[in-house]
């Protein structure tokens, strides 16, 4: 009996270890995002750290822990951007079940399958923002934001993929090592 | 009966959790909720804007670094140490110079009361959002800043205060395409709307076919609909768009401000609407 309730609380402490993990891991990118990235301009883009960040996640962890990164980390973004609350969380969500295509890969290792799924992921990501704000009563210009916001974030993303990759891909393993995650 | 995977139910019950956010968020019913955070997330982003600005110059060090080694190998460790202590230095002296131009500019403005910092306001985030042209400021409620103020440094206009929290405040730019701003151009005094536009420089729209405008001409807020100030600078004309089957003309504006490099700027917090306007002759910026 004893030894099965400090069996538990060990399980109790490993998830909270996740959920620390995903917490720093979040509370830095959104903060990169918002203050170093936004230095780096291509057109009138700058990377989209969180993104590239969740669809990797989605892709490594699976899409449950993908939503639930794409939810946190989206909604502090929306924050420190200024965007209606639970846009960016929303479009975040929407991409994760992208990386279905992805499951079961034979090649972990390669950094081909993230870079395809961060290119399909970001002009849905920045799809459905611009339908959310368009739905909130927001002027939007598809033509234009898709030509000149989404087309440079999508080389961005697709330069900043294989720096992400690695780093969640070791940090997965080690969360896989010591039962970490949500 | 089909079973819905906790997967598929945990997707929709977050993105139900979405929309009522934004719902709330948007009818600005979240503000304090918001406000809360941005104040406990504030010190981070004063301290990741600094690390950011310290990378860039750390960059442009590097730069220059390695042009210095290609010229004189010999030389290298003194001009490195020589670099770096002159990149400070004139890192302070621009500084310096943007602060005396706020000061000049407010000096010769006296009909604004100005808020920040003392008297300025600290940048400490540029568009964290592709999708949102905005800054986040290092004022908020607290400091007296309101939605809808406008917000200015020395070259022109800047935009205007979006959302407010107690120790911060969301600006959003003229460059959004959200953002209109009655303008009028200087020289012959047509009035039209600058509106943002999405990656794109702002553009002036519903200038009437038959007017005169050419490249160059300033543009400067019209004070009409008493959202902006009379006769802040917004940008110039870089090129007009005519056509004969269009109703108006369309011009695009170089702004002034870059935004690329805004650091400090100005919030006018006792703008009132027309009647307390300065004279047309009152050029400011």
């Amino acid at each position: 009996m004893a030894n099965r309730t400090q069996r538990r609380f060990r399980l109790n402490r490993r998830d909270l270890t996740g959920v620390y993990l995903t917490a720093a891991v979040l509370t830095l990118a959104v903060l990169a995002q918002a203050t170093l990235l936004t230095r780096i301009r291509l057109g009138g883009a700058s990377p989209n750290l969180l993104l590239v960040i969740v669809v990797c996640w989605s892709l490594l962890r699976g899409q449950t822990n993908g939503v639930l990164w794409g939810f946190a980390g989206g909604l502090g973004l929306d924050l420190v951007a200024g965007l209606p609350l639970g846009t960016s969380a929303l479009a975040l969500m929407v991409t994760c079940p992208l990386t279905v295509l992805g499951k079961d890969s034979v090649f972990p290792g390669s950094l081909t399958l993230p870079a395809l799924l961060v290119a399909l992921a970001t002009p849905v990501f920045g799809w459905v923002v611009l339908l959310t704000k368009s739905v909130l009563g927001l002027p939007v210009d598809w033509l234009a934001s898709t030509l000149y916001i989404i087309g440079p974030e999508l080389a961005l993303n697709l330069a900043l993929t294989p720096v992400v990759y690695p780093v969640l891909r070791w940090l997965a393993l080690q969360a896989r090592a010591g039962h970490m995650g949500w | 009966m089909t079973r819905v995977s906790g997967r598929t139910f945990l997707f929709f019950l977050l993105a139900a959790v979405c929309m009522v956010l934004l719902i709330l968020s948007s009818s600005d019913r979240l503000g304090p909720v918001e406000g809360v955070v941005m104040t406990a997330g504030r010190p981070f982003l004063i301290t990741f804007s600094g690390i950011g600005r310290q990378i860039t110059n750390l960059v442009n060090t590097a730069r220059d670094l390695a042009t210095l080694r290609a010229r004189n190998n010999q030389l290298q460790t003194v001009v490195d140490t020589l670099t770096i202590d002159n990149l400070r230095l004139k890192e302070i002296e621009a500084e310096n110079e943007r602060l005396r131009s706020l000061l000049r500019f407010a000096q010769l403005n006296p009909n604004y009361d100005f808020r920040g910092g003392q008297v300025i306001a600290r940048v400490i985030s540029k568009n964290p959002s592709n999708y949102l042209a905005a800054i986040t400021l290092d004022l908020g409620a607290e400091h007296g800043i309101k939605p809808g103020m406008p917000v200015v440094t020395e070259r022109g206009l800047v935009g205007r205060i979006h959302k407010v929290g107690p120790l911060s405040a969301t600006v959003l730019l003229i460059t959004d395409p959200s953002s209109g701003v009655p303008a009028l151009i200087q020289r012959n005094r047509l009035v039209g709307v600058v509106n943002g536009r999405a990656g794109g420089a702002p553009v002036m729209d519903y200038i009437p076919q038959d007017a005169e405008i050419t490249v160059g001409d300033l543009i400067i807020t019209s004070g009409l609909g008493g959202e902006f100030p009379k006769n802040l600078v917004i940008g110039q004309v870089v090129e007009v768009r005519q056509r004969d089957y269009e109703m108006f003309q369309q011009a695009t504006i170089r702004p002034t401000v870059n935004f690329d490099r805004l650091e400090f700027v100005q919030v006018i917090t006792n703008f009132r609407p027309l009647p307390n306007q300065p004279d047309e002759s009152d050029s400011v910026g």
